[in-house]
């Protein structure tokens, strides 16, 4: 079967991708070093006035219900944690990216921001589950980045998605990353995982990226992580935050049981507290 | 036509002419509808979780989210529409809960919704005429108050009526 997507163009199209602002590349970094410290944050952003601006107008939004304002960047920093701070920096620099309806998933505007947002919620709970060590706030950035291929491969998805979900129906395929693989001779975690490189992402969020939907492919220092992620997506699809044709429509990797411990208990208040998270950032941030 | 959007944990009800109750994607919750053609009224809410218990606070702040607790209150707000409160001659009809490929209980959130949905509608009486539960997508409800249809959709799918 000849692929009916031009993999050699979407290559092209990452390689000519527009490097990311220094603000994203060095938080990006800082946050994956283990032990930084909150001053290495503000010296990130205080360099730069438009994003300065965004963190005081997000931490004084209504959503904190904070009763003095809040004029400092570094007590800005703090309260909203790294968490809050990534998302920040990443809708200010990146907002394009995660807010351009997706053609070849059917997907609304914003509907990628609010699936990355809501997956970054969950795999930092999950990652409270781990059974060995699993940085939260690193599974965090990893949930936001996860599904960024989907950014670069809808456009070109578009010519062949109409098949996907037919193929996933008649049993050719086992789900819609396969679907992709087959029709385009390429996948969105493919995709994204040569964004993450082409952008010079810390290897541990490269890894989360590409193995996502296969975390037990992942090589051993990062698979907790990209098991976090993968369970994170698997959640965000559940609450209703997902790309659109795609939503649901990915193999659970039931492996995760070696490595997390959660019972459906667990889960029901994963799932809540992530939703409550989730739903607080989004009306802080905002994103037009 | 005025729409009333339901997030999740939102519970809704109308029989004002020309309006619709929507919900967008599902997911594995569950859309719990009543329908009294008497009057045309119309109600739903968007179930997350099957019990309270887990967190009685949210409980409290945001009943709708458990089945435990919308399905009940959702025949209160469709009494103070006029329906009777013994739940005769109200049409329940379900959609969602859904759940990801492979076959996992643990992650099965959907499936537990659709029994406790279940579960407490037969604490009051009631039970379910038409359903459209399960599989691996995520949908979309409408409910109208004039016609009382109640549409599904889900992107790439089309939309079909129960
Ligand atoms: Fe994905
Ligand atoms: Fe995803």
């Amino acid at each position: 079967m000849t692929p009916k997507v031009d993999s050699q163009a979407v290559r092209q199209a990452i390689e000519v991708l527009p490097l990311l602002s220094p603000s994203v590349t060095q938080l990006l970094q800082t946050l994956a070093r283990d032990g930084y410290e909150i001053d290495d944050v503000v010296q990130i952003i205080k360099y730069d006035a438009a994003l300065t601006a965004r963190v005081l107008r997000t931490v004084n939004s209504p959503v904190f219900g904070l009763l003095n304002p809040v004029t400092s960047l570094e007590r800005a920093i703090s309260y909203l944690g790294e968490r809050v701070i990534i998302s920040i920096v990443l809708a200010d620099q990146c907002g394009d990216m995660f807010t351009r309806p997706l053609p070849g998933y059917d997907a609304q505007q914003s509907a990628l921001w609010r699936h990355d947002l809501f997956c970054a919620f969950a795999s930092r709970e999950m990652a409270g589950h781990a059974r060995l060590a699993c940085e939260p706030g690193l599974a965090f950035t990893a949930g936001l980045l996860h599904d960024i291929g989907k950014f670069v491969f809808s456009p070109f998805w578009a010519a062949a998605s109409g098949e996907a979900l037919e193929r996933i129906e008649q049993g050719q395929v086992t789900d819609y990353l396969q679907a992709e693989q087959l029709l385009a001779g390429l996948d969105h975690a493919e995709v994204g995982f040569a964004m993450a490189r082409h952008w010079q992402f810390p290897e541990a969020l490269q890894a989360a990226i590409r193995y996502h939907h296969a975390p037990g492919l992942a090589p051993e220092q990062f698979r907790m992580l990209s098991y976090a992620v993968h369970l994170g997506d698997m959640l965000a699809m559940m609450a209703g935050a997902d790309t659109g044709s795609d939503g649901m429509q990915y193999q659970l990797d039931g492996d995760y049981a070696q490595y997390f411990d959660v019972s459906s208990q667990d889960l029901a208040v994963i799932m809540l507290d992530a939703e409550e998270h989730f739903k607080k950032a989004e009306a802080s941030l905002a994103v037009e | 036509m005025r729409q009333v959007v339901l997030g999740i944990g939102d519970l809704g009800a109308s029989n004002t002419p020309g309006e619709v109750v929507k919900t967008y994607a599902l997911g594995s919750c569950v859309a719990v509808m009543m329908l009294y053609p008497k009057t045309r009224a119309v109600g739903m809410v968007h179930v997350a979780l099957p019990e309270s218990s887990i967190n009685p606070a949210k409980g409290q702040s945001c009943p709708g989210y458990f089945a435990d607790l919308g399905v009940p209150l959702l025949l209160r707000e469709m009494v103070r529409l006029g329906c009777p409160g013994n739940g005769r001659g109200i049409i329940v009809k379900l959609a969602g809960g859904a759940s990801v490929m492979g076959h996992n209980d643990t992650f099965n959130i959907g499936k537990r919704n659709i029994l406790a949905v279940k579960r407490s509608l037969w604490s009051l009486g009631m039970g379910a005429i038409a359903e459209d539960v399960g599989a691996n997508y995520s949908r979309t409800v409408t409910m109208s108050v004039d016609s009382g249809l109640i549409t599904i959709s889900c992107p790439g799918r089309g939309q079909w009526e129960i």
